[in-house]
């Protein structure tokens, strides 16, 4: 088997909140067209972690990072990168499902407008693929200038990852995607990160351990803002190297 | 009597207590409804609205006042909708919070609890004698806008406070910059609610006769304003010149004149819980 090229890195990483240090010295490489999945107890790190991948815990007030965040091996905390251009490269879905009060159409190509494009039939084109590909399209496909917000919450959820997926990014960060949702609706985004590892590293955020046990090829597990453990997702589940790993994922603790 | 039996009793006192509250202020209102509509119905006709003013009570009507009133509204909109609505956006998206916000914050408060007069001292001296607008139209509008900024800036940061941060992240998230994401999701999904504000801030602008006293608005002018910078009448300068004559006639006239005012301010506030209900069915977060 070919080994996969790195995508994400971070190299002793840490970040503040004022004086509430959050993360503490993070060292983690991800490859390409896999699933990360980011695991620990509530207030760990994982999501201020997540976020600094696309920036945005730029607009915290008191939040800062020092270290480095790679992606593709180039620091996207570097001075000249433009945050807007970062992220067209790194998507995100987050933990509520967030539909703007617009119509299903609109959702999906906000991002593409935001660039500026506004000739209707590449944004047609690219509402189809990227609903399609979202696997929602043939559940709204008659009623796109419907508002989102009439959606279950699964297909707002289904929304915000097409809506993701239109920009064309080559990241998908994902904040506890599926823990506002109901099993099924929750069953159908797991599917459906399984498939969309085939053209885009994921990261996501799970309180789950099932999920992140059926959805990752690797695991994180964070405590107390530092990286305790990083391995693949079997070995981890099975076999974990640290007590503190173990306890977590045997539910003694988090 | 036992605890819970004088619980009931405070909790039965406590409402009957309400609603004689609440029935004061709704007698006193109705007894002056009743009152001014007995007395003002006979005069109001078309004849009455289309009239100029006259010496003789009679003749006299409100084209004048409602036009001028008509003219301030619009023109205040046009001067303090802007104004507020972008203070309020910088306030709320663009500044930082700190020592210095809460030193604004504190003092826009104050700014909308300083007596109207004083507002009207200040725009005879920049806007009448300064920016020699004169006792123009556009002088009272300037003059009203600066009135208002305040409760607009204010309503409008209410506003927007009120839109989630799940829907601004959203945005970022998809690569919007804050200009593309506060015009295309916030102001949006709040101008409802902004909107509903400035409409009560107006329907008090249009009430207001001190500030317009001062700057020089007159009760007699013999013709209806064409331009921004011609001189003016106002509805509630028109009454309040005219209650304080002697004569019963003009009594009538200023009760008409009210029924006037009201239907007015009534139609504005109409609008405005319209629009707030209609918002609240349109977007639930």
């Amino acid at each position: 088997m070919s080994k996969k090229n790195d995508k994400l890195e971070a190299l002793d990483l840490n970040a503040y909140y004022g004086d509430f240090h959050a993360l503490k010295g993070i060292n983690i490489v991800m490859e390409e067209k896999a699933v990360t999945a980011f695991i620990g107890p509530s207030g760990c790190g994982k999501s201020t972690f997540l976020r600094t991948f696309n920036r945005m815990n730029d607009y915290i007030d008191g939040f800062r990072v020092d270290g480095q965040i790679l992606l593709d091996g180039r620091d996207i905390y570097q001075k000249d990168v433009r945050v807007d251009e970062l992220r067209k490269e790194v998507g995100m879905v987050f933990q509520k499902p967030n539909p703007f009060p617009k119509s299903i159409f609109e959702n999906v190509v906000y991002g593409l407008k935001i660039q500026g494009i506004k000739k209707k039939s590449v944004l047609e084109e690219a509402a189809e693929q990227s609903l399609r590909h979202a696997a929602l399209w043939e559940e709204v496909k008659d009623k796109l200038d419907k508002s989102a917000l009439a959606l279950s919450g699964g297909q707002q959820q289904r929304l915000c990852i097409a809506r993701a997926l239109a920009i064309s990014p080559s990241v998908l960060l994902m904040d506890e995607p599926a823990s506002a949702l109901d099993p099924i609706s929750t069953a159908k985004i797991e599917e459906l990160i399984y498939d969309l590892k085939n053209d885009y590293t994921i990261v996501i955020v799970t309180h789950n351990m099932q999920q992140a046990g059926r959805v990752s090829d690797h695991t994180a597990f964070f405590y107390m803002g530092e990286l305790v453990e990083y391995n693949k997702t079997k070995t981890m589940f099975t076999s974990p190297k640290e007590e503190r790993t173990q306890n977590y994922i045997t539910g003694r603790f988090g | 009597m036992t605890n819970s039996e004088r619980n009931r009793l405070k909790d039965k006192a406590f409402q009957v207590f309400g609603i004689f509250c609440t029935f004061i202020g709704l007698v006193v209102l109705g007894i002056f409804l009743i009152d001014i509509i007995i007395e003002g119905s006979r005069r109001l006709d078309w004849d009455f609205l289309t009239s100029l003013p006259s010496r003789r009570a009679s003749r006299a009507g409100i084209l004048t006042a409602w036009v001028g009133t008509l003219w301030i509204l619009v023109l205040t909109t046009l001067i303090a909708l802007p104004l507020g609505v972008a203070a309020g956006l910088y306030l709320e998206e663009y500044g930082r919070k700190g020592r210095w916000a809460n030193f604004l914050e504190i003092n826009i408060a104050n700014l909308a609890g300083v007596p109207s007069i004083i507002y009207g001292l200040l725009g005879l001296e920049i806007f009448v004698r300064q920016m020699r607008l004169g006792s123009s139209l556009l002088a009272g509008a300037l003059t009203l806008s600066l009135l208002i900024l305040p409760i607009i800036i204010v309503t409008t940061r209410e506003a927007i406070k009120a839109v989630p941060r799940s829907i601004r992240d959203g945005s970022y998230a998809l690569g919007a910059s804050k200009w593309q994401t506060v015009w295309n999701q916030v102001l949006p999904a709040s101008f409802g609610s902004i909107l509903t504000g400035i409409i009560l801030a107006l329907s008090r602008a249009v009430g207001e006769t001190a500030p317009l006293i001062v700057i020089g608005a007159l009760a007699y002018v013999p013709f209806t304003p064409s331009s921004p910078l011609d001189e003016f009448t106002v509805l509630p300068i028109q009454i309040f010149n005219w209650t304080s004559r002697p004569q019963a006639a003009f009594l009538e006239n200023a009760a008409a004149a009210i029924i006037a005012l009201l239907v007015i301010t009534f139609l504005l506030n109409g609008i405005a819980v319209y629009l707030r209900n209609r918002q609240q069915r349109k977007i639930k977060w």
